[in-house]
């Protein structure tokens, strides 16, 4: 217990002095109680009260929370701050979260697999009890009277019966003195009597975002530092062989150009001088091995190992033999990489947006060959992670060009570096083969994934007999990384759809035949609670559509119904979304929401537009004009129920993600037919024109070649003389008017050539008006 | 060259192609004002120049030279902004990098019209991008800020 305490009271001294000078510098408005605290911590004053490294109590009686998770968006300094709340009986208008360094003394940092509210949970209830029943026998104490006559509330400790009350502030100097009491002796409150805990509270970090004073590793400042940014080898698997830094080094406010393993680093006095001299950069790269290299051919590769799928039990009736597909995807996070690191006699000081900054640890050390005692990793919030973070290569390359250059440096990606060097989610291609008895139900499923990764197709979470997974792997050297729901990203797209297929071949309603097919309490709930919301199988206007999808994961049970419309011309529309989640025990009622409707926009944007292309070896990407992200207006509205079903919380950020893909298309085939089975949607026309009616029409249209690359021909061919004015647009898949081609007539037909050079390559649509006529063509830019 | 930010003067000596993103952040330490894209495209870097929404990561600064610029830290004194306040009530943000840019815009939106309707706020509001997917929020937002 001894030892317990005086390390508690060491990690004040230090830790706090170190952490918050560091968090704080350059940010006085956290709140004047912090600011204090600072400078209490570098007089090494004891003044606070820290029962265990969670949680610490000031003077002036605020409630410091250190959180051991890096907050990426995903509200988990709220969170663990509600926890600890609640177990204190703390006054949350007087709490505060900061961010723990990475030190293995907090545990598991990693910031991953949904974890942190899993496996925080208990520990963190029982810091905030355990400081509770101090500060209250601090209390019983001074008044000299039996704890058990002792009360808490909003930081007080209250006397039963009595008129006596003290802040918990007024009691530190006495709980300090006191022995902490093993956290397995303390008691933790029942579901019944939490007052914080599954309540909609409100983030803790929104008054510093709104006024833009939250220190993202971007917004990291010491006096004197530079700015440094990379050059790298645009070729996957490339390398430099020569450069000539001379034009560079003229630009005045260069510090210098340094090559490192990763690329060659110029260093300025700011971000736009450092960016400047390394378009001056003249480098000649080895192309290397994969000079040819295309994401064309790795589909093609992979679709090939597609064979043989085993047979089907005997009681098989009818069968599907499908393929899908899912493309490489880049996390294309708001804030791109980027790193603060001070090298300086033997020692390296990082701050950074990281989801691992232990790992950040041992990787810097060992890159400077420093021991790790020598790092410290600051972590600051994220904007934005979705996996991208649990990589460190950001962080090692600020720390190389820190040592290189001398002085504290600010190292950052581009949106273009950030995401042509991302860790990409993996490409996958999955052959399934399944099949279904003369009732309707699922006689067995074959399953093979192929893919760069080495690991298995995810099981359905239905009762589906004789499941036989398989899975090759093929390495193409592209970097792969975790995303937001990881694997399931792309197992559970290609389970249910293909479920939703089954059902359609037995003929079945595609609700229906889930519930059906589970046994599974919560998993029929969220099923039939989210078709009751969305009125399944109530009428909708012409054009619109169904879908259906669940998942599990993470501890929780979701499932999606996705309502669509695709007009006549073939434009789609996100109409509405309905989710229903349990989670076990909702913590923070507004923040699920939150996720759960991020996710899906996350989930929507992917599967409509998104997909990292290769070409002669080079990633083709550039930035959000084309890695498109939906905007508001192209957002559906969400309808979203929370369920209660047990005591236990469970991981909030990834599983809103992974069962709207599939609901998206499943409601798309129930719009029109069409079964999308290789994602982004926006390669797939929608219609396929209005063809029937042509040879009726007054006019004939050809677009040729189609698909094209980057140029494509459309010629218009009158029948008879148009007496009304030709108008022809090209519009998006989700009918936004991309442009008006000004056509050209040379006696017998209209014509133009159109440059799609700067455009997502997706479906185009054609739409020509001619009196009352109008034509509507599906144009596909191919890559 | 002098520029006036927030209503404050400031004395700089860059070049005059230097964009106002990278003066705001890096010469002047407001880091209220992100980088995103760096070519005008995601919008989180958006300022008001004499009370107009602009790209500061492709505006040189010596166009604002005589204008007046609003960043984020410069709306109000301590976020008592409607919107602001609308923004921590509704916990609008997750991660929080866009908002600044987000907000700047809503300002504007506001400025020129005291009650957007939905449609009006989704065409102003949709130049902005939000990684986390927040627009139903912000839209809430601007709708609860100016419903009075």
């Amino acid at each position: 217990m001894e030892e317990q305490f005086i390390e508690s009271r060491r990690r004040f001294i230090f830790g706090s002095a170190l952490t918050f000078a560091g968090i704080l510098s350059g940010f006085p408005s956290v709140n004047k109680a912090l600011s204090e605290l600072v400078i209490y911590g570098k007089e090494n004053k004891v003044m606070s009260f820290t029962p265990s490294v969670w949680v610490e109590i000031t003077k002036d009686n605020f409630v410091v929370v250190t959180v051991a998770r890096s907050e990426i968006g995903q509200g988990v300094k709220t969170t663990f701050a509600m926890i600890v709340a609640e177990e204190l009986d703390a006054d949350w208008s007087k709490v505060v979260a900061v961010n723990a360094e990475g030190d293995e003394k907090y545990g598991d940092q990693l910031t991953g697999g949904s974890t942190s509210v899993r496996e925080f949970w208990t520990p963190l209830r029982q810091a905030g009890a355990q400081a509770r029943l101090m500060l209250i026998q601090a209390a019983a104490k001074i008044w000299g009277i039996d704890p058990e006559n002792c009360y808490t509330e909003n930081s007080f400790v209250f006397e039963k019966n009595g008129a006596r009350k003290l802040s918990y502030g007024e009691l530190i100097d006495t709980a300090i003195g006191l022995p902490v009491p093993p956290v397995n002796q303390v008691k933790l409150k029942s579901v019944a009597e939490f007052k914080i805990l599954g309540k909609p509270t409100k983030n803790l970090e929104e008054p510093n975002i709104v006024k833009g004073k939250i220190i993202y590793g971007f917004d990291y400042r010491v006096p004197g530092m530079k700015y440094a940014v990379l050059l790298r080898c645009p070729y996957i698997g490339g390398s430099l062989i020569n450069f000539d830094a001379t034009d560079a080094l003229k630009v005045n406010g260069v510090v210098g150009v340094y090559q490192i393993s990763e690329g060659i680093a110029v260093v300025a006095d700011n971000s736009w001088v450092a960016l400047k001299a390394r378009d001056l950069l003249k480098v000649q790269w080895d192309p290397g091995p994969n000079a040819q290299l295309s994401t064309d051919q790795i589909f093609e590769r992979f679709r090939k190992s597609i064979v043989n799928l085993k047979e089907l039990p005997k009681n098989t009736v009818k069968e599907i033999q499908v393929v899908y597909e899912v493309p490489f995807l880049a996390h294309s996070t708001m804030e791109p990489m980027n790193a603060f690191a001070n090298y300086k006699e033997g020692k390296c000081e990082i701050y950074a947006g990281t989801q691992n900054p232990q790992v950040a640890r041992i990787r810097v050390a060992s890159a400077l060959q420093i021991p790790k005692e020598n790092v410290k990793v600051f972590v600051l919030n994220s904007g934005g992670g979705f996996g991208r973070r649990l990589e460190a290569d950001y962080i090692v390359i600020a720390a190389k060009i820190s040592k290189l250059c001398g002085c504290p440096v600010l190292f950052f990606f581009t949106k273009s570096d950030d995401i042509k060097f991302d860790y990409y989610r993996p490409a996958s291609v999955h052959g399934i083969r399944a099949g279904i008895d003369k009732d309707g139900k699922p006689t067995g499923l074959r399953h093979k994934i192929v893919w760069q990764s080495n690991s298995l197709p995810l099981s359905p979470h239905y009762d589906i007999p004789d499941v036989q997974n398989s899975n090759e792997s093929i390495w193409f050297g592209i970097n792969e990384g975790a995303w937001r729901s990881v694997a399931y990203s792309q197992n559970n797209f290609a389970m249910e759809s293909a479920v939703d297929e089954l059902a359609y071949l037995a003929g079945r309603d595609p609700f229906q035949y889930r519930y059906e097919l589970t046994n599974d309490q919560r998993l029929k709930r969220v099923l039939s609670r989210v078709a009751e919301n969305a009125n399944w199988g109530g009428g909708l206007p012409k054009g619109w559509g169904r879908g259906i999808a669940a998942f599990v994961g993470y501890g929780a049970y979701i499932a999606h119904v996705v309502e669509v419309s695709v007009s006549e011309e073939g434009f789609l529309k996100v109409q509405k979304i309905y989710a229903v989640v349990d989670p076990g025990f909702p913590i923070n009622t507004e923040n699920i929401k939150n996720q759960i409707r991020g996710a899906a926009i996350d989930a929507l944007s992917t599967a409509l537009y998104a997909e990292i292309t290769i070409q002669d070896g080079q990633i083709q990407q550039s930035g959000f004009h084309n890695f498109r992200w939906l905007r508001m207006d192209e957002v559906p509205d969400f309808d979203i129920e929370i369920l209660t079903t047990s005591d236990r919380p469970s991981g909030m950020g990834e599983v809103g993600f992974p069962s709207v893909s599939p609901a998206l298309c499943n409601a798309i085939f129930n719009a029109t037919g069409i079964r999308i089975r290789k994602l982004p949607v926006a390669k797939t026309p929608l219609t396929l024109g209005d063809n029937s009616n042509v040879q009726e029409k007054s006019f004939e249209l050809i677009a040729y070649p189609n698909p094209f690359e980057t140029d494509v021909k459309i010629e218009i061919i009158p029948k008879m003389e148009f007496r009304n004015h030709l108008n022809v647009m090209i519009y998006d898949f989700l009918g936004k008017k991309v442009f008006q081609p000004k056509m050209k007539f040379d006696g017998i037909k209209y014509f133009v050539e159109l440059n799609f050079e700067n455009f997502p390559s997706a479906v185009y649509y054609v739409v020509i008006l001619q009196g009352n006529e109008k034509i509507s063509f599906p144009i596909l830019k191919k890559r | 060259m002098t520029i006036k930010v927030n209503n404050k003067d400031y004395q700089i000596e860059v070049e005059p192609e230097m964009p106002l993103l990278w003066v705001l952040r890096d010469i002047l330490n407001l880091t209220g004002t992100k980088y995103g894209c760096g070519i005008g495209v995601c919008k989180a870097c958006t300022v008001l120049i004499d009370g107009i929404p602009e790209q500061s990561c492709v505006i040189p600064v010596s166009y604002v030279e005589g204008k007046k610029v609003t960043t984020i830290e410069g709306i109000s004194e301590n976020g008592e902004h409607p919107l602001q306040r609308a923004w921590v009530e509704l916990s609008v943000s997750q991660c929080g990098y866009c908002m600044p840019g987000q907000i700047i815009r809503a300002y504007y939106l506001v400025s020129k019209n005291p009650k957007p309707s939905v449609e009006e706020i989704n065409r102003e509001m949709s130049e902005h991008i939000c990684r986390c997917g927040t627009y139903n929020k912000i839209r809430e937002a601007i709708l609860f800020a100016t419903k009075e």
